[in-house]
């Protein structure tokens, strides 16, 4: 006699899954918010078209000139850099050591991403970017946003 | 005495993957929404190093903003950006036609010039017109638009091929002149 075989379905525990996905879950939370925002100037970024998406984060440094969210620090615009308000002789040291951070090939490359507010003077950014220029930190991007 | 038979109730965690999943995914979304992007300009070296090149009238297209934010573009008083895109792409592939627009394309040169007092917005929105018309360009000589051009990835042979051809034969010179002071 023949004897049939019993086929038993094998079935993967799925009571895990939960766990699993939250820890992602938390991963994603931490490593979000891991950035402090500790901004020091206040500013809306202009609307435009032309814009371009810079693929290496690495390289970017961030240049922000807005009115300042202290009061006590007046109306006029202010340059900030890595959350603290500078002046603008500061600034060519500033772009100096940003590059000593990179390696000795991508020096040449770093991305100076300026993000100013819609109402900030052309003379202020005339300013900012004759110090780049000294310091040959060429490579400009202006933050925007995407026009509706 | 009988006892009483407590039935033990099971809250039904069978659903639990889909909420994590979602607010995962949630995350997910929300974290990459914010991307670097941006108008993106290449500073002119310092003058030392420059080469101090003379451009004939002709090879230069001029935008000049003052500090009331009013356009003076090719000496004509304009209030608003109109027409520009379609100015500077015939002002860049002429070829020589019209005796009052550029000799090429590469010698074809645009200014942007400032006033100290002239709002950055209004700045960035001259520039933007003209870098969306050499984009425009760019892609018509690969036969896409001008989005589908800059969303092209460099990191990628083929698309570099387009992006090289793209540009052929055309530089982008877009000069940003010292503002003038305000007085």
């Amino acid at each position: 006699m023949i004897r049939k075989k019993q086929r038993q379905t094998v079935e993967i525990s799925t009571a895990s899954l939960p766990d699993i996905v939250f820890l992602l879950l938390f991963f994603f939370m931490v490593s979000a918010t891991i950035k402090p925002t500790n901004e020091q100037v206040k500013l809306t970024t202009p609307k435009a078209q032309a814009m371009i998406k810079i693929n290496r984060k690495e390289l970017i440094r961030e240049i922000n000139i807005g009115t300042p969210i202290n009061r006590e620090m007046g109306d006029s615009e202010v340059i900030s850099v890595d959350n603290r308000v500078i002046t603008k002789e500061q600034l060519a040291q500033w772009v100096v050591e940003q590059k000593e951070s990179l390696p000795e090939s991508l020096k040449d490359q770093m991305i100076i991403v300026i993000k100013a507010d819609e109402y900030v003077k052309m003379g202020l950014i005339n300013d900012v970017q004759e110090e780049l220029k000294k310091v040959n930190a060429r490579k400009v991007v202006y933050r925007t946003l995407p026009k509706l | 005495m009988k006892l009483k038979k407590r039935s033990i109730q099971e809250i039904n965690t069978g659903s639990m993957a889909d909420i994590a999943f979602l607010l995962l995914i949630f995350f997910l979304v929300s974290t990459t929404i914010l991307q670097e992007k941006g108008v993106s300009l290449k500073l002119p070296p310092e003058p030392e190093e420059q080469s101090i090149a003379e451009i004939h009238d002709r090879n230069l297209y001029k935008i000049l903003i003052n500090s009331s934010n009013q356009y003076l573009i090719e000496d004509q008083i304009r209030l608003d950006l109109k027409n520009v895109r379609e100015e500077v792409k015939s002002f860049v592939m002429n070829n020589g036609l019209d005796p009052s627009l550029s000799i090429s394309p590469q010698k074809a040169t645009i200014s942007i010039k400032t006033n100290r007092g002239t709002d950055y917005k209004y700045f960035i929105a001259a520039l933007d017109e003209v870098k969306e018309a050499y984009y425009e360009l760019y892609g018509a000589q690969v036969g896409l638009s001008a989005v589908e051009f800059r969303e092209l990835n460099f990191d990628l042979p083929e698309e570099r091929l387009l992006i090289a051809l793209g540009k052929e034969g055309i530089p982008m010179n877009i000069s940003i002149a010292q503002p003038e002071s305000l007085n």
